[in-house]
This record gives C-alpha cells, sequence and structure tokens, in this order.
C-alpha cells in the first residue's frame, strides 16, 4: 500500500518515467564501460599489433639490408642469419623447442622446432637454419604437425611416466608440449618386457637433485656448465640409446651457478634437490624481488606459499642478471626460517636476554636514548636497506648524533663524496662489451657471480683480454695473474707495464676493484691512482672506473651520506650505538665504552644480537617492500611476499616508532612519505630500476692528497668456492649452504685421496 | 609514484544512467532522502530498535553527507540506486535488526589509526 | 478511433504519423509507448538515449563496494607478469597486471589450505596496457606504482656454425 507508492515516488524522476526495473537494465551497459578499462582479449590484440606494426615500422630505417620472409603468411623483415626460430618469435608465433636456449650455443639435437619451408623436400630445424630471403615458413602445417608428433613419440619412448611424483609436474616443457603436440595415443609396446631405458642417478651435489631416466638428452646442462659457468665438468657419453649426460666419473658439480641448470632443464632430470617433494606450481604465489645477499641485485621471484618462502627463482633482468642466479641466492632462503628473532628483547640485570612487548622494548631504548646527550652512533650492516638507513640517519641526527657508518670498510679519509668514485660505472651489462679488464684485489667469481658471468660472458664472445692482481685464483676463464704484489697497480697505471698498453689500446678498458682493497691502510692512495689512471682510459661514453661491493647495503649507504668503516662509531665513544642488520662482527663489546647501550635492529640472532642490550626484530628482504642500490648504482625494491614471523616488523617502521617514543617523530607514516624524504636525500633513488650515471670521477682524483702505495701482498677473502657460501646472516643460517661447505669439503678429501692413489 | 598524468582535466561523452544534467540528479537525491526521511517512524517501528527517529534521521543525514563531494552525474545516479534498494529492502522488512544497526556499530573493533598504535598492534 | 484522433492532436511530435497515416501508405503497428507519450516524457527519453558530459576521471570508490580501509590502505602494484624460468614458454606474460600489497597469510589448521584475510589478494586482472591499468587504479581510488617496463627484446645473433670455428673461444669443448 503505502510501499509501493513510495518505491515509486523517491527514484521517480522529477518528470514523470516509465518503470523502474527499465532503468536498471538500461543503466547496464554504460557502467559496464564506466567499471573498467577491462583489457578485453580484443584489446589485447590490439595492442599487440600496434607493437608489432611498431617494430616492423622502425626495422627498414635501422637496417636496410634485411631480408623478408614470410611466417605463416606473415612477411617478416629480419637480418640475414637470423634463424627461422627467431624470425617466427619476431611475429608472435612460437616454435616448440627442448634444446635450444636464448642464452646458450644452437645444438640443434631435439629435433623439436622441425617446421616445413615451402620448396624444401625436408622439415627444417627451426633453431639451428638461418633463413634465406623470401622464405615461406608454414609452422602449423601437416608435415610440421607430423614431424613435431614423430619427435613427441620417440621422446616419450624413452621417458618414464612418472609426472605424478615429479618435481617438475605443472611447469614442465615436456608434460605441456606433450600435450599440445603429441599424439593422443601410444604405440609403445613392451614387447619383451625389457621395460623403458633406465638410467642410475647420479649424485652431482646437495643443490642439484638428478633423476637421470628422465633425462632427453637437450645438453642445456652441458652447454651451461662449459658456456657459462665455465666448469667442463658436465658432458655425455655413449651414443644413441645408450646416451648418458653425467660427470665421466662420479663427482659433484660444484660451481657457484649449479642452480640454473634445474630452470634450464625442461624435464624433471635435474630438479632442486631443497625444494623436492615440497610444493606444485599452481600452489604456490610468485612475488617479483630482489635479492640482496650479493651487491648484483639480482632479480628474483620469491614463490610463496601459507607465509612460507619456499624457493626462489630468477627473474629476467637484460641489465643485471640476464635470467641466472647464483647459487647462495637460490638456496639460502632456508635461511629465513631458521635463527630468526620473532620478539623483542632487552637484557636483564643478570646479562640474560628476556622477551619483552614492543613497548617495554622501545621505551628501554627511549631511555637509554634520552640518558645519551646526542652520543648516538648507528651501523648499518650488509642488508640493511635503504628506507631503513634514511630513517636512522634522521633518527640519530634527530638526538644530535653525527656518527653514521657502514659496517664494512672501504677508503679511509675523503673519497665517496662523489658518487662515481664508487659506482660499476661501465654497468654489469656493459662489462659485456669491454675488451681488456683489469682485475685488482678482487675475485668476481664468488664475489658477484653474475658480474663474473658477464666477464665470461665478454671473454668468449668477445675477445676480452683479463689479467688481475691479486692471489692467483681460478676465475673460470683465462686470464694473466700479473702477481700479488700492490706495487703493481702502481707499475700499470704509469703505463710502464705491459698489460698497460693493452688497457691504452682497448676501445673498451675496465679496471675492477675490489671494496676490500680500499679497506687497507693505503687504499685511498690505491683509489686515487687508478682514477688518474682511468680518466686516461676514459673514451667518452665510457667509464673504466668500477668498484665491486661485495654486499648490498653498500652503495644505498654511501648514496645517503653514512661514513665507512665500523671503526668510526667505536672511536665516537657513543652512549647509544644503533646496529642495523650489522653482523660480520667489526664491532665488538669490548671495545665500546663500559656503558653504551647497544641496540640491534634486524631479523636474525647472529652477532649483532647476540651482544645487544635491546634487540628489535626487524623484517628480512622477503618481508618488507624496501629498496636496495646495487653495486652499479641501480635502486631497486624487493616486494614482501610474506609477513614478517612474529612480532617482527619492518626495520623503518621500528625506528619511527622509536622516534616518538622517543619524543621527535620522523614526519613521515607512510612508505610514500619515506620515499619522498629519500627523493630529498638522494633524488635517484626513487627512480626504481633505472640507472643515473654518476658524475664523472676527476673530483676525488685531486682531493686525495697522498698517493703513496705501501706494497704488500694484496689478498681476497674468498678464494675458493668454500669461502663462498656463508657471507652474512641469512646465508650463515641456511642448513643448505652448510651442506654446500661440506660437500665442497667432502670432494676435496676425495680428490687429495686419489691424487694419492695415483702417487702410489 | 611516478607521475600520476593519468589524471587530465578532460571531459568525455558517456551514456547517462537516469539523469541527463546535474539538478535531475540532486533532484533524485533529494527525492531518495525525503523517501527515508518519511520511512523513518516505520522503521523504528517494525524493526523495534533502540533509536529514536530522530537518531535515525541524524543518521540518515551524515549517511548522505558521507557522499557530498560526489559530483559526477552518474555516479549519483547510481548512489540513488543502491539507496533505493537499501530502502526497498528496509520498507519490505527483507533486513533484519542487526542490519538496521550496523548503521550504527560495525560488527568488528575499529583499527587504530595512528602510527605508534598500528605498529605495536602489527597493522600495516 | 476518436481516442486515437485525440491522442494525436494532443502531441505536436506525433503529428508526423498523422501526416503518414493521411498518406495512406503501408505503416505497420504504431509503437503505443511512443504514440501515448506526452512531449516530456518523449524529449527525457531522448535525452536518455542521447549523451551526456562528464569529467574523464571519475572516482567509482562511492560505489565499487570496496570497504574504505581497502582503498586508501593499499598500494596496487602495475606489472607485467615475469617469465617462469623454469619453463620456455612465453604464453600469458604479454599484458600488464595489478595486484595488491601483499598481506599475512597462515595455514589453515584442520586441512592445511592457505588462508588470508585479505579479500583483494586474488584480484587478478589483465590489462591491454599500462595506461589502462593506470586509469582503473585510478578510477578506484587506489595508490598505484608502475614496476618495471615494457623493454623491446634484445636480437641475438644465433649461429650454429660458431660452435665449430677454430680461432674462436665459442668454439664447443664439451659435447
Amino acid at each position: 500500500m503505502m510501499h509501493a507508492a513510495l518505491s515509486q515516488s523517491t527514484l521517480q524522476s522529477p518528470l514523470p518515467s516509465p518503470l523502474l526495473i527499465d532503468e536498471l537494465t538500461m543503466i547496464r551497459a554504460p557502467l559496464v564501460k564506466a567499471l573498467g578499462a577491462l583489457g578485453s582479449p580484443t584489446h589485447q590484440i590490439a595492442s599487440r599489433a600496434v607493437r608489432t606494426s611498431a617494430v616492423l615500422a622502425q626495422t627498414p630505417a635501422k637496417a636496410p639490408e634485411k631480408i623478408e620472409v614470410f611466417v605463416d603468411d606473415i612477411p617478416v623483415q629480419v637480418l640475414p642469419g637470423t634463424t627461422v626460430l627467431q624470425a617466427a618469435a619476431e611475429v608472435g608465433v612460437e616454435i616448440p623447442r627442448f634444446c635450444y636456449h636464448e642464452r646458450l650455443a644452437v645444438a640443434g639435437n631435439c629435433r623439436m622446432c622441425l617446421v616445413e619451408v615451402e620448396k624444401s623436400p625436408k622439415p627444417v630445424a627451426a633453431c639451428a637454419m638461418p633463413v634465406m630471403k623470401g622464405w615461406r615458413i608454414k609452422t602449423n602445417s601437416d608435415l610440421t604437425r607430423k614431424a613435431r608428433e614423430g619427435v613427441m613419440e620417440f621422446l616419450l619412448m624413452n621417458h618414464p611416466l612418472d609426472c605424478p611424483i615429479c618435481d617438475q609436474g605443472g611447469e614442465c616443457d615436456l608434460q605441456d608440449q606433450a600435450m599440445a603436440f603429441g599424439s593422443d595415443r601410444s604405440r609403445f609396446t613392451d614387447i619383451n618386457y625389457t621395460g623403458k631405458r633406465a638410467v642410475e642417478d647420479k649424485d652431482i651435489g646437495p643443490l642439484v637433485k638428478t633423476v637421470m631416466t628422465r633425462c632427453i638428452h637437450c645438453t642445456r646442462c652441458v652447454r651451461f656448465a662449459s658456456e657459462i659457468a665455465g666448469v667442463d665438468d658436465l658432458g655425455t657419453t655413449g651414443r644413441g640409446n645408450d646416451m648418458q649426460i653425467g660427470t665421466y666419473v662420479e663427482k659433484l658439480f660444484l660451481t657457484e651457478l649449479s642452480g640454473n641448470v634445474i630452470d634450464l632443464c625442461p624435464v624433471g632430470a635435474l630438479t632442486n634437490k631443497p625444494y623436492s617433494f615440497v610444493a606444485r606450481p599452481w600452489e604456490i604465489r610468485k612475488v617479483s624481488s630482489i635479492d640482496v645477499l650479493d651487491a648484483v641485485g639480482s632479480n628474483i621471484v620469491v614463490s610463496t606459499r601459507t607465509n612460507e618462502v619456499l624457493r626462489i627463482l630468477p627473474r629476467e633482468n637484460e641489465d643485471v642478471n640476464e635470467e641466472w642466479l647464483a647459487d647462495k641466492s637460490r638456496f639460502a632462503c632456508d635461511g629465513l626460517k631458521r635463527q630468526r628473532l620473532v620478539a623483542p628483547m632487552v637484557r636483564m640485570p643478570n646479562g640474560e636476554l628476556q622477551a619483552v612487548e614492543w613497548e617495554g622494548a622501545l621505551i628501554a631504548v627511549a631511555k637509554a636514548l634520552k640518558q645519551a646527550n646526542g652520543q648516538v652512533a648507528g651501523v648499518a650492516g650488509q642488508l640493511a636497506d635503504v628506507e631503513a638507513m634514511v630513517a636512522l640517519k634522521d633518527l640519530v641526527n634527530r638526538l644530535e648524533g653525527e656518527t653514521l657508518v657502514t659496517e664494512a670498510d672501504f677508503i679511509k679519509g675523503a673519497g665517496i663524496d662523489v658518487r662515481g668514485s664508487y659506482l660499476l660505472n661501465s654497468t654489469i651489462a656493459g662489462l659485456e662489451q669491454a675488451d681488456a679488464v683489469l682485475l685488482v684485489g678482487t675475485n668476481p667469481r664468488y664475489e658477484a657471480p653474475l658480474v663474473n658471468t658477464r666477464l665470461r660472458k665478454a671473454y668468449v664472445h668477445n675477445e676480452l683480454q683479463i689479467a688481475s692482481i691479486g692471489p692467483k685464483i681460478d676465475l673460470s676463464y683465462q686470464h694473466d695473474n700479473l702477481g700479488a704484489d700492490a706495487s703493481l697497480i702502481k707499475d700499470v697505471c704509469s703505463g710502464a707495464h705491459a698489460f698497460s698498453k693493452v688497457l691504452e689500446g682497448a676501445k673498451k678498458p675496465a679496471i675492477i676493484i675490489g671494496a676490500d682493497l680500499l679497506a687497507r691502510s693505503d687504499g685511498a692512495a690505491i683509489h686515487a691512482t687508478i682514477s688518474e689512471y682511468c680518466q686516461k682510459l676514459n673514451k667518452p661514453d665510457w667509464n673504466s672506473f668500477n668498484v665491486l661491493h661485495n654486499n648490498a647495503a653498500q652503495v644505498g649507504a654511501f648514496d645517503v651520506g653514512y661514513q665507512a668503516g665500523a671503526q668510526r662509531a667505536v672511536d665516537a665513544k657513543p652512549k647509544v650505538l644503533f646496529l642495523l642488520n650489522a653482523d660480520a662482527g667489526k664491532v665488538t663489546r669490548e671495545q665500546l665504552p663500559k656503558d653504551c647501550f647497544v641496540v640491534y635492529i634486524g631479523s636474525h640472532g647472529d652477532a649483532g644480537a647476540s651482544m645487544a642490550d635491546a634487540v628489535l626484530p626487524g623484517a628480512a628482504y622477503t618481508e618488507k617492500q624496501a629498496t636496495y642500490v646495487n653495486t652499479e648504482g641501480r635502486p631497486q625494491q624487493t616486494q614482501p611476499g610474506v609477513s614478517p614471523p612474529g612480532m617482527a616488523r619492518e626495520d623503518w617502521k621500528i625506528l619511527r616508532a622509536l622516534s616518538e617514543v622517543v619524543g621527535t617523530p620522523l614526519n613521515y607514516n607512510t612508505l610514500d612519505e619515506l620515499r619522498s624524504r629519500m627523493e630529498q636525500v638522494a633524488p635517484h633513488l626513487t627512480r626504481l630500476g633505472q640507472l643515473t650515471p654518476a658524475g664523472n670521477n676527476e673530483l676525488s682524483a685531486k682531493v686525495t692528497p697522498s698517493k703513496s702505495i705501501n706494497g704488500g701482498p694484496i689478498d681476497v677473502k674468498q678464494k675458493e668456492l668454500r669461502d663462498y657460501f656463508m657471507t652474512d646472516a641469512i646465508s650463515r643460517a641456511s642448513p643448505t649452504m652448510a651442506k654446500c661447505i661440506s660437500a665442497v669439503n667432502k670432494q676435496q678429501r676425495l680428490n687429495e685421496q686419489s691424487k694419492q692413489s695415483v702417487a702410489i | 609514484m611516478a607521475g600520476r598524468e593519468a589524471v587530465k582535466r578532460a571531459v568525455q561523452q558517456v551514456r547517462p544512467i537516469l539523469s541527463v544534467d546535474r539538478e535531475e540528479a540532486r533532484k533524485r537525491a533529494l527525492n531518495l532522502y525525503k523517501a527515508w526521511y518519511r520511512q523513518m517512524p516505520y522503521i523504528v517501528m517494525d524493526y523495534d530498535i533502540p533509536m529514536s527517529v530522530e537518531q535515525c534521521r541524524s543518521k540518515l543525514r551524515e549517511e548522505f553527507s558521507k557522499n557530498r563531494n560526489v559530483t559526477d552525474i552518474r555516479v549519483i545516479d547510481m548512489l540513488v540506486i543502491k539507496g533505493q534498494m537499501e530502502l526497498k529492502e528496509s520498507v519490505e522488512i527483507w533486513k533484519q535488526k542487526g542490519h538496521i544497526m550496523r548503521y550504527w556499530k560495525e560488527s568488528q573493533d575499529p583499527k587504530p589509526t595512528d602510527f605508534l598504535s598500528k605498529f605495536i598492534q602489527g597493522i600495516n | 478511433m476518436s481516442l486515437i484522433r485525440q491522442v494525436l492532436c494532443r502531441s505536436t511530435p506525433t503529428l508526423q504519423f498523422a501526416a503518414r497515416w493521411a498518406s495512406g501508405q503501408d505503416l505497420g503497428p504504431i509503437d503505443l509507448n511512443t504514440a501515448l507519450a506526452r512531449p516530456d516524457e518523449l524529449e527525457q527519453r531522448n535525452k536518455l538515449s542521447g549523451k551526456i558530459t562528464v569529467p574523464v576521471d571519475v572516482n567509482l570508490s562511492p560505489i565499487s563496494g570496496v570497504p574504505e580501509e581497502h582503498i586508501k590502505e593499499r598500494r596496487v602494484r602495475i606489472h607485467i607478469p615475469p617469465k617462469n624460468a623454469m619453463q620456455s614458454g612465453t604464453d600469458n606474460i604479454n599484458t600488464w597486471q595489478i595486484e595488491f600489497d601483499n598481506r599475512e597469510r597462515w595455514e589453515n589448521p584442520l586441512m592445511g589450505w592457505s588462508s588470508t584475510g585479505d579479500p583483494l589478494s586474488n584480484m587478478n586482472v589483465q590489462f591491454g596496457s599500462k595506461d589502462e591499468a593506470i586509469t582503473y587504479c585510478e578510477r578506484n581510488g587506489w595508490r598505484w606504482f608502475v614496476d618495471g617496463e615494457d623493454k623491446p627484446k634484445k636480437e641475438r645473433v644465433k649461429n650454429y656454425g660458431v660452435n665449430f670455428s677454430w680461432n674462436k673461444r665459442t668454439r664447443v669443448s664439451t659435447k
């Protein structure tokens, strides 16, 4: 009665309008349009078409000698020498493949990429065959499909049907391609009950699990080991049906890049040993992030499930890590679950650390800060992110403290005022084009494995000449060891040495200095000498001066104005000392004044936490959105994949909360506000993923007064593979890394034994 | 982040939902308001809620003022349609007492807004 | 008949009907809805079938039904999904996607399922371009940032012959 009248009166327009229902149905169409620019399939196709046509439009201008071929009747212009497979990829046609990999040499042995070419009597292997002018390639013809089906049948004949218990299941190229291109029935009959081909599994180390029966002999792993890793450990033995992939004699495949063969393997023959039987790919969530266990800043994908990091995979970034990942970055993720600080702790009068609530811990620290009267210092360790370092700097400065240092040593005195004087100026990708490189006091193979792969790439493809000053080490490629004496630096830089001629004659020469070398007492002199010499070597678009750092926080810390060397913090005799992820043990209790109150902020219970009076649990790199700057000065951010364990909080938030308890609240409440503060401090820090070219480093060379290099042997810390695995709090907590070290030791024992037995 | 270049001071031509101009949209909103206003005594009575008609009407005003900054004609129309649906549900007793009382109190505890208490409770 | 005439006389727009009627051609049935409408009704209907002018940047957050907390406090990451390193296929990674900041997840103690309190964590929307994604976020009132860019693929020269070159380091040692 009244209701009906009412419902009509309300919605009614001032003008009498038809029924409400009509109007409601009418609105649907415009509303959908308004609600979403939800990319429809047609839209995507359209945008892709625009992209391809853009490519087509610009190609003739760039290289007029391009030749035209037709892939499924779509014309495409390509450079001569392009393979059929690459030409097809240009128009978005993906040809199935197993053995072909973009970053490896062409092998052409799986035959999966066979395609029909008009007027060719037989199908051709697309991955190895260069295109000829006017070729008409048919990637979906009857002949092509028949060829694929035949290849697939042969592959599956000797492949076990164990997908349900195979770790590759769900992300297996063979599985997918068998579905897409294989036959729908099998002609395989086990005539004499001989079974399928079976191959014994091989023990090639604690990281890679092998099920060799599944192997389809694509030889990607063999090519990776010999081309990229530079370790000729893997190879094939036997022929035909008896062919096997292995290490010839039982031996561990020990290299700092061994994990990449897991990714490369298109089937489940090589799988991740720590991750075996842990999860299926459709259960996990993938978060794109950045690795912080070395200074390269490799791009990674963190796979998580139920608030647990399960594995880490590389993410393609042509400028940083291509698509490789070093073993420490890949396998140390189980260290994120161990030795974690999960509650704030305060040291009781009896000397024990007692877990307390956040309020209690913050008040305890605030009390100490109030009594400190400005005698506050901060030390940032190797895993500290830029956000936390900026917050710590602001907090310490507000409390009238001045001393802010990084735990790792660098040049004593001035020398980091100019950004170019502490970066890898040639850039990681740029090193690929270098043709003469001098390594001074560094072992890139273990300090930054993915910089080393670039050097090796240049060595293989660009005829790069490499020399090193320092101890004799195996860099996985040939190089001249000039000697270990520091006076050699002077020789080379004065132009007297034989290698100086090589450097000076090179188109793109580079000198790479290890960061640890510059911590020597004559580090400033070495730095000045080399940087002066590099002025001479520099080309208009090429900076030859490079510093290779070995921890992720260093460049970011210098960018926001931290000084180098924990000793400065000790010398300042602080009343309150902040250790931000500082776990290297450079600061010890004995060095500090008796009444110094040490506050540790970090994720792992390691050297820093054990000496602290108050422990504030922070987040590890997979648990926070934080910026890290890599050795070439590229700021990149991590993304949180999981939430911090227990009561742990993001590092910058701890400092922000603490500042409020002390009574001088920092004026940022959100990450965005903190980022704009960072932009004030150093504008390039918010240009994520981009490289801001550093200014010239002329200045630092002139500023430094003394130029006497003391001589004495140059040493590097990480000489062998065994030294590589544990370098920071996360990898020290990782059981997998511990297994790696014992495997290396075992292999060494075996090698010695076999040597002895040969001698007898 | 990264310059909001998408915000452009531009206009577009679209299909209307109910109203063709601001004035009409305003009239619809007022009509809806009046209908709710007149219905309040019945809502209080039907649902037997521990609120007076005045309290209900001030809440009504509050709910409408929440969207006072909306200027887009189509958004106003959608809000009117949604409000009409709510009204219909209240009138027909398709709602229950709890639904009406939720206008006054959320079923969960309010979350802190200042940094320190958010930090201590571990809320992002 | 007289009724129809009455109606026709009353409204000017329907005069055309009268004219057509009078011309005696084959007309088909008259739409009564139109024929019986008053002029202001017709005008309104006419307007509704046309277009109105509104600002391009529209804020849909009052009507999207998303709780206020999830509009003000979330950051959206606009990105191209990375290729899976374990596989060589490149399907489904050519579009832009939006992704919300990650919130806590836990294992269901009874079944071991993965649980979350975050209603937006499973929202997976694909866009044809970065700008579409940005517009979508702007309309819904979310803070956003773009991660990564659409870089052209590097061209590589692949050559089977270099495996066997006699004077280059590309010669393959291990088979």
